[in-house]
């Protein structure tokens, strides 16, 4: 049994259309890449996925590890193991970042029926996933990803990741606005998460950032379907021949 | 009862009655405030819907149902107190059950010589003169009836004088104590309190209802400060919801003062705080913050006056407040700049956060700037929970419920973060969260559309 399996997915924003019969399998342990023009849905498929209010399902099913992920809620989605990594992490000021990660993964962890970390604990916890991805203790005493540099914010979440654990990671153009170092530390962190279990989809502009995450699959995704699919060298041919042709033929 | 000219002033007829009863009467200048209480009660009678500061806060409560004035305060012991911290913290402690002083439940051991704490009842006997130039001199009774209605009753309450140069090693609490019987009860406390050139003092007050029937709770504080004087005030307010709570608070501020206020309003059926600061000398700085947390039908008010009189002044407002049910919040704030106050610096906001599609706030920030050389500024927003955060929460697996509380009580914490006092801040916290699991909780699942 498949990790992941979308079929023929339909999805609407304020009655729009945007996800238009999607179909795609991920297994354990598989990394898939989506590329494809702005507005493309991108953004939008993960937020289906991940459950947010607004974005409704109209046709199609997706199976989250055998179980109909449509049907729950989005904190139950990230308990059961399904992770977004934003293209925008949002800034709570008022919230600092050791007791949201903490309730975050306190709450997976009840879910799970382990026992919850004291903050003494969790501190040590988080200290050891936060030194791969140079995130400072200063950055988890402030407010979530207030005043944070674009780096910073990607990097948090990525720390979030590590520190959730999830069974199937979305990154939403996680390299955008990172520097070369910076797009390293977060791939090397993204990397370490590989295993045979977990499922990562990479939503990326950019061919660069699978040269450091090195993808299964690549899947082009243009008007809410994926038109096309292949191994790593999709990615490399896009880059060459850009979108063009995939935009008239879904037209 | 309606007189002549439509309005209504209902308890002005108690307190004439018991006028000759109430502590002082005889000694001239205090029969005359009283009674300058009374005529401008009359006058005015119970505040309208069209009174510049009663717009949207409406007492016709008051007018149907007949409170009467309690007759002296019963034989209570101390109720457990509801914040822990504070209730631990090392204070001079000073009990008023219906706004009568009650020395058994005092402990004032060990204040420093040149400090006096005392009843106001016992003052207006034995040392009146002591009182008489600083007694009914900062309220402006035709600009606050129902404060006007309390001189009218004035008879006890709490006194405190902080001798030139004192900084009080410890916080002063005020356990106000409203203890209804099976009836209306209707009690009138005055406060008074005169800060000393160059001392430094902290006040802390607990409003707490016990069990009974409704009741009414005027309550009014004159605050002097003398020059280089430093007060911290810090108000819960937390009476029951069968009570109407009124505090009217008037503060004057010499020159180089710092008056810092405080409120949290969580309790009454009506609960409002009004606060007047006159910042008559140059270089004082005022804040006065709270934050409110409202539910069902509870209408909390927090109005303010800021006169900038002097130059060289800063004021600043944060009022932040949690609105659930169809319960209704208001803040109506003024900065008045004088002619002469140049430099002033002052700026206020408000803002609220509506849980419930029924909940409202009225808003009303105001300036009224009269100098050309000033830096004010005001604001007001008023709106949900915003469904980004809930989103970015939920997305981590935080429950729904929770995931709202952490939102709220961040909404709140920059407000509390204010407060310098460490134990009156983590109260204040503590209280909140107990709020919101409370109140907010049991209704969660309503908005998750
Ligand atoms: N709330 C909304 N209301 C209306 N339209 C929306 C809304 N959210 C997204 N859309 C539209 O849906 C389409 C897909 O947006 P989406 O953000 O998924 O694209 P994307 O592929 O992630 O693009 P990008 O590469 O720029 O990040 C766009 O046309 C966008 O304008
Ligand atoms: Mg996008």
């Amino acid at each position: 049994m498949a990790l992941l399996e979308i079929r023929n997915l339909h999805a609407t924003v304020d009655d729009k259309p945007i996800i238009n019969g999607l179909d795609l399998t991920i297994g354990g342990g598989e990394v898939h890449a989506i590329m494809g023009p702005n507005g493309s849905g991108k953004s939008t498929l993960s937020y289906v996925l991940s459950g947010r209010a607004g974005y409704e399902v109209t046709e199609g099913e997706v199976l989250f590890d055998g179980k109909n992920l449509l049907e729950m809620e989005a904190d139950e989605r990230a308990r059961e193991g399904v992770f977004l990594a934003f293209q925008y992490p949002v800034e709570i000021p008022g919230v600092t970042g050791i007791t949201f990660l903490r309730t975050a993964v306190n709450a997976v962890r009840q879910h799970h029926g382990e026992a919850p970390f004291d903050a003494m604990d969790f501190v040590k916890f988080v200290r050891e996933k936060a030194a791969g991805l140079n995130v400072s203790d200063d950055m988890l005493k402030r407010a979530v990803n207030t005043g944070f540099s674009g780096g910073e914010k990607k990097r948090m979440e990525i720390l979030q990741m590590a520190a959730l654990d999830p069974k199937l990671a979305i990154l939403d153009e996680t390299d955008s606005g990172l520097d070369i170092d910076a797009l390293k530390v977060v791939a090397d962190g993204v990397n370490a998460m590989r295993t045979k279990e977990r499922g990562l989809l990479v939503i990326t502009h950019y061919q660069r950032l699978l040269d450091y995450i090195v993808p299964d699959h690549v899947h082009v995704l243009a008007k809410g379907r994926i038109v096309k699919s292949g191994g790593k060298e999709l990615a490399l041919e896009l880059e060459e021949s850009g979108y063009a042709e995939f935009l008239e033929d879904a037209a | 009862m309606p007189d002549g000219s439509g309005h209504m002033q209902p308890y002005l007829d108690q307190a004439l009655e018991g006028s000759g009863s109430f502590a002082g009467a005889g000694t001239d200048w205090v029969d005359a405030l009283r009674r300058d209480g009374a005529h401008a009660y009359g006058l005015h009678g119970l505040p309208k819907r069209r009174d510049e500061y009663w717009r949207y806060t409406n007492l016709n409560a008051l007018a149907d149902e007949q409170f009467r004035l309690s007759d002296g305060a019963p034989a209570i012991g101390l109720p457990s107190l509801p914040h822990k911290l504070v209730a631990e913290l090392a204070t001079y402690r000073v009990v008023v059950v219906n706004g009568r002083l009650r020395p058994d439940l005092c402990a004032l051991g060990e204040l420093p010589d040149d400090v006096l704490v005392s009843g106001l009842e016992d003052m207006l006997t034995a040392a009146p003169a002591r009182l008489e130039p600083y007694l009914g001199k900062i309220i402006r009774l035709n600009d606050m009836p129902m404060a006007a209605l309390n001189t009218a009753f004035l008879n006890d309450g709490m006194v405190m004088f902080v001798g030139d140069g004192i900084v009080l090693d410890k916080p002063v609490h005020l356990i106000s104590i409203t203890a209804p019987g099976a009836d209306a009860m209707m009690v009138q406390p005055r406060h008074l309190v005169v800060m000393g050139k160059d001392t430094t003092a902290t006040l802390i007050e607990t409003h707490i209802t016990t069990e009974g029937g409704s009741s009414f709770n005027n309550i009014v504080s004159e605050l002097h400060l003398d020059e280089g004087a430093n007060l911290n005030h810090f108000v819960f307010q937390e009476e029951s919801k069968t009570t109407v709570h009124l505090s009217g608070t008037a503060v004057a501020m010499a020159a180089k003062t710092t008056y810092d206020s405080f409120v949290l309003q969580s309790g009454a059926a009506i609960g409002r705080s009004e606060i007047r600061a006159y910042m008559n000398g140059p270089g004082s700085d005022c804040r006065l913050d709270g934050v409110y947390l409202a539910t069902d039908k509870q209408v909390v008010d927090n109005t303010t006056f800021v006169e900038h009189a002097a130059p060289e002044c800063r004021s600043r407002q944060v009022y932040k407040g949690v609105l659930d049910g169809q319960s209704r919040g208001v803040f109506q704030g003024k900065v008045h700049v004088m002619r002469d106050a140049q430099k002033t610096d002052g700026h206020q906001l408000s803002r609220a956060l509506l849980l419930s599609p029924r909940a409202e706030i009225d808003a009303r920030p105001e300036l009224e700037i009269y100098a050309d050389d000033v830096k004010c500024s005001h604001g007001a927003t008023a709106g949900e929970l915003d469904e980004d955060l809930m989103f970015y929460l939920l997305s981590r697996g935080i429950p729904r419920e929770q995931a709202r509380r952490m939102l709220i009580e961040a909404f709140l914490s920059e407000a509390i973060a204010e407060i310098p006092l460490e134990q009156v801040a983590e109260d204040f916290t503590t209280h909140v969260r107990q709020w919101l699991v409370d109140n907010v909780d049991a209704h969660a699942g309503q908005d998750a559309t």
